[in-house]
């Protein structure tokens, strides 16, 4: 075993993760992709133009961002998602 | 908190619309990490998965990858990550990660049949060279064998090369890119007398046209998906066409989706070869001035067993290679047979479409670029399938410049790189060098400074033939390295399986991981991954590229470099040369291998001194001398002033990689065209310079049924393949929880009304059965991949159901590739 493989997920601390990913969609199929991000409830889109998309991903862990970006990656209309930007912090302080 | 989270939010907007080309305002890389994570310490590395080779900024920490991202000054990504990419931080960090050697034993020493147990690495080399020795002794070098990998760094399988080679004396070393690209290869050879395409993924943002011909780019190379969907949605012009066995992502962006009968991608390549010229499209200067045309050999068998019916039957099974002179006005009879009507029939296409997508070759204004993986590749004709793609960009002169261009995509870092620009198949050297050719193997005795005859001229054993001389007991000791053969090989249950369990033989599998090839094995060595070496690949684009040792290997884990390096120093020459050469040689007497392979005067050539003083390299400080250096300056010798270029070793460390031939510190986007690459003369205007006269070859070949077709015991197309979230077997993303949670396990894709004929539906448990073996698993008949009726679709990431058992190992005679995406199976119900 990996001296340093992760802790079971109850054992790690709470996080808040935030990532950025860039979509490409069928511009015509707009209105039906934007209802199947908002669906998914942690998605923001912030800016499309020209069939790209900007979305964030916010969630206590990566692999939400995962689940999100690859759900987004296999909806009708959606050619691609993929990751730009991704980022984690500690919700408290660090004790240690 | 709120402030500083809408903060960071607006950086992650700010960068994800850079990266997209948006507008809103651009955000520097530096400003990407904030806070706490300015602490840490960035490198550059290419992505450890695929052949796109993306650059990925990873953050070290204690000695720990705690993140990476998409590289901004990357060329090919350009700040992109795929979700594989996303999670290479997790993939060295796998719970079960092995770190001691592990032999089995029982009563204290060596059994086949014992249970594995902790040794040293003294203990495993020692039982490992004994072995060795035994086997050298009682049957020569053709009983020993090396399978690697084109995950190898670039110095790796080039150790691994001079090792078999030159110290065993075989030839009998196979990379599993033989499953991968060896068709692509082989045809780039016969095509263009050099291997790799001409074109580079520039191209992507010039072409009109792309066409994939079995190829799902979109699950797996994203990132160069994502350039394809740009180019098509920016420019209304510009179409895409898809050709696949059985509908899947890519098809949402195609204009032209096209769903063919397994196997007649052959009589549609050859119809658009029809349409080409009898509409008077030929580009008839090119044509005359830079090609040559002949007549292939068919019915050429499909590499099983020769005693396989379907050997015996074939009429030139044993000299599938061969092709004669032939004129254009005979290859343009040859083709003509290929009519739309007759290929619509084959193929189950409707015509609109064939016509379409010929139109799009035939039109000398609209440029294309054709991309195909493993369709094209694990196909039994899969280098008759490249060559044919080949004619229809030859005899339109669509080629060598930006937008025109044939590509071959490829599916591990350094297919490329290592497996064929080193030379790590059984038939070749270096720089596109040929084992069987004296001159060439000459040229490699003198830059490896050994003995003149040393080197063997007989082609080695390749990937399937090694499964095949193992089960029957030829091929007795064998280290398999990077790769999950057990997993990745056809039928082996029956032909893989058996070879490593016989009692003669002593198996080795150095890995990271214990995937079920290292369960199978006598011998585990615990490898070292990644950035826990330095390393070199090279992508798809010919594009090399370098990354630095970043944290240290768990345990005792050590590089496969290391392992090859090692090892060697258990044998002298005494024991592994013939006394001939030895006789002829009297320096070399008494030698220890290690001497005569890394400490010639080439590769101990750089002093300790010469690293970087900022990252740790555990090899050289082994050994005492820059070994990567060395290895790389001497490997890089061949190619240099022979169009295969590499710039001088510590400009790699400086760079997101360049691609070769690098003249004059400059890269080639483009071979082959005077003005972009400088091998070409001035006023030639075109040169395939690989071949002597300066001309391609276009071959003519007919279309031949696939090796097993469904009939009415086993009625369904077994189509394997790759899923967005796992890479090859799955040995590292399978042990990324968030990739495993997402996608835990293979699934049979097909149609609902074939689910529904056999009474099951969506989620039942059913036997994949062919007439070699069978798996369970459940039905998926809404998926992301979608068959047509008549055809299934597996994947073969999962090691807790074996696809591979069910496959033929049927190949390309003349690659040895074999086909993993036409057999036939059942499904029924459990």
């Amino acid at each position: 075993m990996h001296p340093d493989a992760p802790d079971r997920p109850g054992d790690a601390p709470a996080e808040w993760h935030i990532a950025s990913i860039l979509v490409h969609l069928r511009p015509e199929r707009s209105p039906g992709v934007r209802a199947a991000i908002a669906a998914l409830g942690d998605v923001d889109i912030h800016v499309e133009e020209r069939g790209r998309m900007v979305v964030t991903v916010e969630g206590p862990h990566e692999g939400r961002i995962a689940d999100r970006m690859t759900a987004i990656h296999l909806m009708d209309g959606v050619m691609s998602a993929v990751m730009v930007f991704h980022h984690a912090e500690p919700l408290a302080p660090r004790t240690s | 908190m709120l402030d500083r989270r809408d903060f960071i939010k607006a950086q992650a907007v700010a960068a994800a619309a850079a990266a997209g080309g948006l507008s809103l305002p651009a955000a520097a890389q530096t400003s990407m990490v904030a806070g706490e994570d300015a602490q840490l310490i960035w490198s550059k590395a290419p992505c450890r998965f695929c052949g796109t080779g993306c650059s990925v900024m990873v953050a070290t920490k204690d000695n720990r990858v705690v993140a990476t991202h998409g590289d901004m000054q990357a060329e090919v990504n350009r700040g992109l990550n795929c979700v594989k990419g996303y999670f290479l931080s997790k993939i060295m960090y796998g719970q079960d990660r092995l770190t001691q050697p592990l032999l089995r034993m029982r009563d204290g020493k060596y059994h086949k049949d014992g249970e594995f147990r902790p040794v040293t690495w003294d203990e495993a080399f020692d039982e490992m060279a004994s072995q060795w020795k035994r086997v050298l002794k009682e049957k020569g070098p053709e009983a020993v064998g090396m399978f690697g990998s084109g995950q190898w760094t670039i110095w790796e399988g080039y150790a691994a090369s001079k090792l078999m080679r030159a110290g065993f004396r075989t030839n009998n070393l196979d990379p599993n890119a033989r499953h991968c690209m060896a068709s692509a290869a082989v045809a780039f050879i016969r095509t263009f007398g050099m291997d790799e395409p001409m074109g580079c993924y520039d191209d992507f943002e010039h072409a009109d046209a792309f066409v994939l011909w079995g190829s799902n780019m979109a699950e797996m190379h994203p990132i160069l998906w994502t350039r394809i969907t740009d180019r098509r949605l920016a420019h209304h012009h510009v179409k895409v066409a898809v050709l696949s066995t059985f509908e899947h992502r890519s098809f949402e962006l195609a204009d032209i989706p096209m769903i063919f009968e397994p196997g007649t991608d052959l009589a549609i390549l050859n119809y658009i070869a029809n349409h080409i010229i009898q509409t008077g499209r030929v580009n008839k200067a090119f044509v005359e001035k830079h090609c040559n045309f002949r007549l292939g050999q068919k019915d050429i068998g499909y590499g099983l067993r020769p005693e396989s019916v379907l050997e015996v039957r074939a009429a030139n099974a044993k000299d599938p290679t061969d092709s004669k002179p032939m004129s254009f006005d005979e290859f343009a009879q040859f083709v003509s047979e290929y009519t739309l009507d007759k290929t619509a029939e084959l193929s189950k296409v409707p015509k609109e479409r064939l016509l379409a997508l010929a139109e799009m070759y035939a039109d000398p204004k609209t440029k294309v670029m054709s991309l195909w993986t493993m369709g094209f590749n694990q196909h039994v004709r899969g280098v008759w399938v490249n060559h044919m793609v080949y004619n229809l960009h030859l005899l339109t002169g669509k080629i060598s410049e930006p937008g025109n261009s044939p590509f071959s995509l490829t599916g591990q870092p350094s297919a490329c790189g290592t497996a064929r620009e080193v030379g790590t198949f059984a038939h070749r050297l270096p720089a596109d060098m040929q084992v069987t050719n004296p001159v060439h193997r000459s040229h490699v005795e003198e830059g490896w400074k050994i003995p003149k005859g040393l080197l063997p001229g007989k082609i080695g054993y390749h990937a399937v033939l090694m499964d095949r001389m193992l089960k029957d007991g030829k091929l007795n000791a064998y280290w398999i390295m990077v790769n999950n053969n057990l997993q990745a090989a056809p039928n082996t249950d029956n032909e893989t399986y058996p070879g490593y369990r016989n009692p003669n033989n002593f198996i080795v599998v150095s890995d990271a991981y214990p995937t079920v090839t290292a369960a199978a094995a006598d011998l585990i060595l615990p490898a070292a991954m990644w950035v826990e070496k330095e390393g070199a690949y090279g992508n798809a684009e010919r594009r090399t590229h370098f990354w630095h040792q970043l944290v240290t290997a768990p345990g005792e884990a050590r590089s496969d470099l290391w392992q090859i390096m090692e090892f060697s120093k258990r044998f002298t020459t005494d024991e592994v040369w013939p006394k001939e050469i030895l006789d002829a040689n009297p320096d070399f007497r008494g030698k220890n291998l290690f001497d005569v392979l890394f400490r010639n005067g080439n590769v101990d050539r750089f002093p300790l001194a010469d690293l970087d003083p900022a990252y740790d390299n555990r090899e050289s400080k082994a050994f005492g001398f820059y070994v990567q250096k060395g290895l790389f300056e001497e490997y890089a010798a061949f190619g240099r002033g022979h169009g295969h270029d590499l710039a001088p070793f510590d400009t790699y460390h400086e760079v997101r990689g360049l691609r070769w031939p690098v003249v004059e510190g400059k890269e080639t986007k483009w071979r082959y065209r005077e003005g972009l690459d400088p091998y070409v003369p001035k006023g030639e205007e075109v040169r395939f310079y690989g071949n002597p006269d300066g001309k391609a070859n276009l071959f003519a070949f007919p279309y031949e049924p696939p090796a097993e077709s469904p009939d009415k015991d086993f009625d369904l197309w077994l189509v394997t393949g790759r899923v967005l979230e796992h890479w090859h077997s799955g040995s590292m993303t399978m042990r990324v929880p968030e990739l495993y949670k997402s996608m835990p396990m293979a699934l049979v894709y097909m149609h609902p009304d074939d689910a529904q004929a056999r009474g099951l539906r969506r989620g039942s448990e059913v036997r994949v059965m062919s007439r070699r073996g069978e798996m369970r698993t459940r039905v998926e008949t809404r998926g992301r991949n979608r068959p047509p009726r008549g055809v299934v679709f597996v994947p073969w990431f999962d090691s807790a159901r074996l696809i591979n058992k069910c496959t033929l190992d049927a190949t390309d005679p003349i690659s040895k590739q074999t086909d993993f995406k036409k057999c036939a199976v059942k499904i029924v119900s459990v």
